[in-house]
């Protein structure tokens, strides 16, 4: 058992685990659902697991200048119901959104209403049994989930994101739950994104980007890859048009059924990409067919946008169960405000 | 037997922010005013400007533009308003 540390945080003492679920609930320090009591025990356990300090910043946010201590970190991942062993992906992807480029506090704050969007790479993925495959944007997995929760709780506790005060949210969407996956690099011919991003194959890494709620598509009626891309690059021009025409990084995860297609074809990750760049544009007029032209005629109705500012801005993250045409894109919260950032673990 | 649990939650490092407190009169003052980048920021100090000119005869305003509405205003840009005896910032859509 793992000698307990001095802790900073104030200790509330409560008759069984009941008890310590209806405090939190109380006290508004969970997302609604219920948590696992963060026990001095616990959180000693997991800060050891990671091989941290309690007091060890993991983070700062870079607006309000607010410190993610290790212990914060450590009791929101027991409270979303993770195992020890998953705090240092947690605690990757709290250095990843500390970037500066990821605009944390701008995109929590915002009426937007999006969600950190967590892929995850490398072999941590299968010593903690992350799910790739079926149901992957959804529930399959407790490492997919809790990670992904553990991130919300952090949101809310530590940096204060509580909806209606500095979280402003519109409408939010389901993602704001938890939103991680496993990237399926096994089932794959491509790189895997961490790889393409920069970190050396064989290391583990996390990549955070803040999205919207995922487009879903469907396309089962081809075997040219250029096609498939079609749809896709048609679902981003569709959320240009009704939700935010700037350009930024968005992810597309595919799976199994169009890879196959496209590694028939040779297409490697760059192939979809710059295929994407190139179709994925609106004229600004074309706002007026939508219900926009208030603000269409503004400006030069004949200009072009883009999606993205260069085929790198697009993710292509290879994810999904075996069967279906089914792919998914991810819209940027608000254009390039917020970036992709990608983190190894451990770093 | 009980169970001790942790607080979740991080108040703020430091000082509390606060208000500077009340000028007296805004006759012949110095007003600085951020516009904080959104879409009717600009109108809306426009009518503030006029009517602290016009009602409250004030001296000058000393209005910046933020470059991001998600983004702090940068050191240079508050620098610039370090003469004013009182700021005005502008949020919401």
């Amino acid at each position: 058992m793992s000698a307990i540390p001095e802790f900073a945080s104030t200790v509330h003492e409560v008759a069984d685990a009941a008890e310590a679920n209806e405090l939190y609930q109380r006290n508004g320090w969970t997302d609604g659902l219920p948590i696992v009591p963060p026990t001095e025990a616990a959180v000693a356990r997991f800060l050891d697991a990671a091989q941290l300090l309690p007091e060890t910043v993991i983070g700062i946010e870079p607006v309000r200048r607010r410190s993610l201590t290790a212990e914060k970190v450590a009791i929101a991942a027991v409270m979303a119901g993770c195992l020890p062993e998953y705090l240092p992906v947690v605690v990757a992807v709290v250095k990843a959104m500390c970037q500066p480029e990821y605009a944390l506090h701008g995109s929590t704050a915002s009426t937007g209403g999006s969600a950190p969007f967590i892929v995850v790479n490398g072999s941590v993925r299968r010593a903690i049994g992350m799910n790739a495959t079926h149901n992957v944007l959804a529930n399959a997995s407790r490492a997919n989930a809790t990670i992904g929760r553990s991130i919300r709780l952090i949101l809310l506790n530590v940096l204060g994101g509580i909806p209606g005060q500095l979280d402003r949210s519109t409408l939010g969407h389901p993602g704001k739950f938890t939103f991680c996956i496993a990237e399926d690099e096994e089932d794959s011919p491509w790189l895997p994104l961490s790889v393409e991003r920069g970190v050396p194959a064989g290391m583990s890494a996390v990549t955070a980007l803040q999205v919207e709620s995922p487009l879903q598509i469907m396309n089962e009626w081809t075997h040219d890859p250029r096609e498939i891309c079609d749809t896709y690059a048609a679902a981003m021009r569709s959320n240009m048009l009704l939700y935010s025409i700037w350009e930024g990084n968005y992810a597309v995860v595919i799976p199994k059924q169009h890879r196959e297609i496209f590694s028939a074809a040779g297409w490697s990750k760059r192939n979809i990409r710059e295929y994407v760049y190139e179709k994925a544009r609106v004229r600004r007029g074309e706002w007026r067919g939508v219900g926009k032209a208030a603000v269409a005629g503004r400006k030069d109705e004949d200009k072009v946008y883009c999606a993205l500012r260069s085929p790198d801005d697009l993710l292509v993250v290879a994810a999904g169960g075996p069967a279906g045409g089914f792919a998914a894109i991810l819209p940027p919260w608000y254009g390039k405000k917020s970036l992709a950032v990608t983190m190894a673990i451990g770093a | 037997m009980t169970l001790r649990v942790l607080d979740p939650t991080q108040s703020a490092h430091g000082e509390a922010p606060r208000l500077a407190p009340p000028l007296a009169s805004l006759e012949g003052a110095v007003v600085g005013m951020i516009d904080n980048a959104k879409i009717g920021t600009g109108r809306l100090f426009d009518f503030i400007e006029d009517i602290l000119k016009k009602e409250y005869r004030v001296r000058e305003c000393i209005r910046r533009r933020k470059p991001d509405a998600s983004r702090p205003v940068p050191q240079p840009m508050l620098m610039e308003l370090r003469g004013a005896d009182a700021i005005l910032a502008a949020t919401g859509d």
